[in-house]
């Protein structure tokens, strides 16, 4: 598998602190890679440095053949983005806001379409910020998408949303992972990097404690004599929850 | 490029179109302002309100009245002293005028002028201006009388050249005043709550994550507010041309040329505050300082000659003090740009400053 991120002993620090110290992996092409990690642990500031948005101190990064950091203005025409705690200008219908990032990208776009394949087509012409939760998150990734990107990055894509649409975006981002995209995602849910992930990195202190697959981090996790003292349960409380409360999305 | 910041521009002013928050402060609340200023007729320069006490009651005093009553700057209330002494001391009268008893219109013989009937004038000191021209006029209309009645010619004639024919209203006044606070506002609070706003909501962030150059997106944010300005001067001159019934003496293009510039002064400092600024709270307090005392004392409301003369040199290199002089000027007394130089100079000087300060102080992030 030809790998499409490539980081090498990347170093960022702000001031006194060092927030990313030598951190080095690869991303194959078409794969889900998860990084997680406790808040503090340098995620974001690993994304946004391969995302253009910041200047590493040390080190090298390439991502969808750009050296991000000789060129992090190239990098941006390649790669789709969601941000965490970011957000689109006011007063912009949601087909708008399509329109608008295509517009930055330099593109012309089918807004309908890309509105159809996160499932808002009957939400084009309302405003953006009416929107709720999880069709904000499903419309910055159709945004995300308007430049027919190598690689998707998402930065905690699912934080605030309640499980339906948790699951409606899980399901998204297969589909968009199934036309051969690349997704790169950072949570602190672990269900979520277990469910979706190919493969995880587990960053901490700045720095990576371990890459795998989930299964087999599980798998080395038991191979070193690890137990769990809890009786195996075969539901848990949000199988309850869903049961209940059925998967359809709860938005509108 | 030229085309991505015309269709960004586009796509800005139909949001901002949608925002009814910013149509009520950029149109209808100057408007308001307009109707309200106007309507108590603050300072009206033209008029001297004149109460007259006729205690006379003859044919000659009627007359006397009835010339009193022709002169245009004057409105002539009658009534007995007392309760026209009462509307003076609340200012609602400039002059008082008491006809005497004995008031006649007949010739004086010479050298007998202290047999002729005299008015007794009460003024008001409030308001020493209308008090004076009010006691000018009387004089005037008195020498008139004098010449008509001893059937004698002025000794030396005078022939005015009048400078400003037309009789200036407050609503004139007011309206170039009113134009450079909603430019002012346009270009410091809209620049300042909306940039402030959309960084720290993670908007810019988002967009500086495209390739999209931060040189268009300044670009397009400016030429919006440009044409925002422009067509808002339009909207707020054409409301007082047909409905105030003001009169724009000067040419509109010098108009809204200086309309521009004044523009592009008060949105340089709106983004250097924008820059300034880290949060949407720090955003009020920073802009009310940098625009409510110009509101004051720059001549919006009222001439600054109302500005305590210590302080009007320094109030007279207000940006907003030169964008409020040049419109009027050119707005009421029909100057030229050439003419309203200083004023134009001062806001190119108020332009550069501003550019520096945006250029220093102005980031897409927060902190």
């Amino acid at each position: 598998m030809p790998s499409i991120i490539a980081v090498t002993d990347l170093v960022k620090r702000y001031g006194p602190l060092e927030a990313v110290r030598g951190i080095s992996f690869e991303v194959g092409e078409g794969e889900i890679f998860g990084l997680l990690g406790p808040n503090g642990a340098g995620k974001t500031t690993t994304v946004e440095i391969l995302e253009g948005l910041r200047r590493a101190d040390g080190g090298s990064a390439v991502v969808a053949g750009v050296d991000v950091m000789r060129d992090p203005q190239a990098v941006k025409d390649r790669i789709g983005v969601q941000l965490q705690a970011s957000a689109f200008p006011e007063n912009f219908l949601a087909k708008e806001v399509i329109d608008l990032f295509a517009l930055f990208y330099g593109r012309r776009v089918d807004a309908m379409a890309l509105l159809a394949a996160v499932d808002l087509t009957d939400k084009a012409h309302s405003r953006q910020e009416k929107l709720s939760g999880g069709q904000r998150q499903r419309l910055s990734i159709a945004v995300a998408m308007v430049n027919e990107p190598r690689v998707l990055f998402l930065d905690e894509p699912t934080t605030g949303l309640d499980p339906q649409a948790r699951r409606n975006l899980w399901e998204l981002i297969r589909r968009i992972r199934a036309r051969g995209t690349t997704v790169f995602l950072t949570t602190h849910y672990l269900d979520e990097a277990e469910i979706l992930c190919d493969r995880v990195a587990v960053m901490d202190g700045g720095r990576i404690i371990a890459l795998d697959a989930p299964g087999a981090l599980v798998a080395a996790l038991l191979a070193r004599g690890f137990t769990k003292p809890a009786l195996q349960q075969q539901a848990n409380l949000e199988d309850v929850f869903l049961d209940l409360t059925g998967h359809e999305l709860r938005e509108d | 490029m030229v085309g991505q910041v015309t269709r960004y521009t586009l796509m800005l002013l139909r949001a901002y179109l949608r925002d009814r928050s910013a149509l009520f402060f950029s149109v209808v609340l100057p408007l308001m302002f307009m109707l309200i200023f106007g309507a108590l007729n603050f300072g009206a320069f033209g008029h001297v309100s004149v109460g007259v006490d006729d205690e006379a009651q003859n044919a000659d005093s009627a007359r006397f009245t009835t010339i009193l009553q022709g002169v245009a700057t004057f409105s002539i209330r009658t009534g007995a002293v007392a309760d026209e002494k009462a509307s003076l001391l609340k200012g609602d009268r400039d002059l008082v005028i008491v006809i005497p008893k004995d008031f006649r219109l007949a010739p004086t013989p010479a050298g007998l002028a202290a047999t002729a009937p005299a008015l007794t004038v009460y003024a008001n000191a409030g308001r020493a201006q209308q008090a004076s021209v009010g006691q000018a006029i009387l004089a005037q209309v008195i020498d008139q009388l004098t010449f008509a009645v001893n059937r004698t010619s002025p000794i030396v004639a005078m022939r005015v050249e009048s400078v400003n024919a037309r009789e200036l209203r407050y609503v004139d006044f007011l309206v170039p005043g009113i134009l450079a606070m909603t430019i002012m506002q346009l270009g410091i609070s809209g620049v300042a709550f909306g940039l402030v706003a959309a960084k720290q909501r993670g908007v810019l962030r988002r967009i500086m994550a495209t390739p999209f150059p931060p040189r268009r997106f300044l670009a397009a944010q400016v030429v919006e507010r440009l044409i925002l300005a422009v067509v808002q001067t339009l909207i707020l001159l054409g409301v007082a041309v047909l409905v105030f019934k003001v009169q724009v003496v000067g040419s509109l293009p010098e108009l809204l040329a200086v309309t521009i510039l004044g523009s592009v002064v008060f949105l340089c400092l709106g983004f250097a505050l924008a820059g300034w600024a880290t949060t949407e709270n720090q955003v009020a307090p920073l802009t009310q300082i940098v625009t409510l005392p110009q509101l004051f004392l720059s001549g919006v409301f009222f001439a600054t000659d109302a500005v305590p003369a210590v302080v009007r040199p320094l109030t007279n290199l207000l940006p907003l003090t030169f964008l409020a002089d040049a419109l009027r000027e050119i707005s009421t007394s029909g100057a030229t740009l050439w003419d309203v130089r200083g004023a134009v100079l001062g806001l190119l000087v108020w332009s550069a400053i501003g550019f520096a300060l945006a250029v220093r102080l102005f980031r897409f992030e927060t902190g």
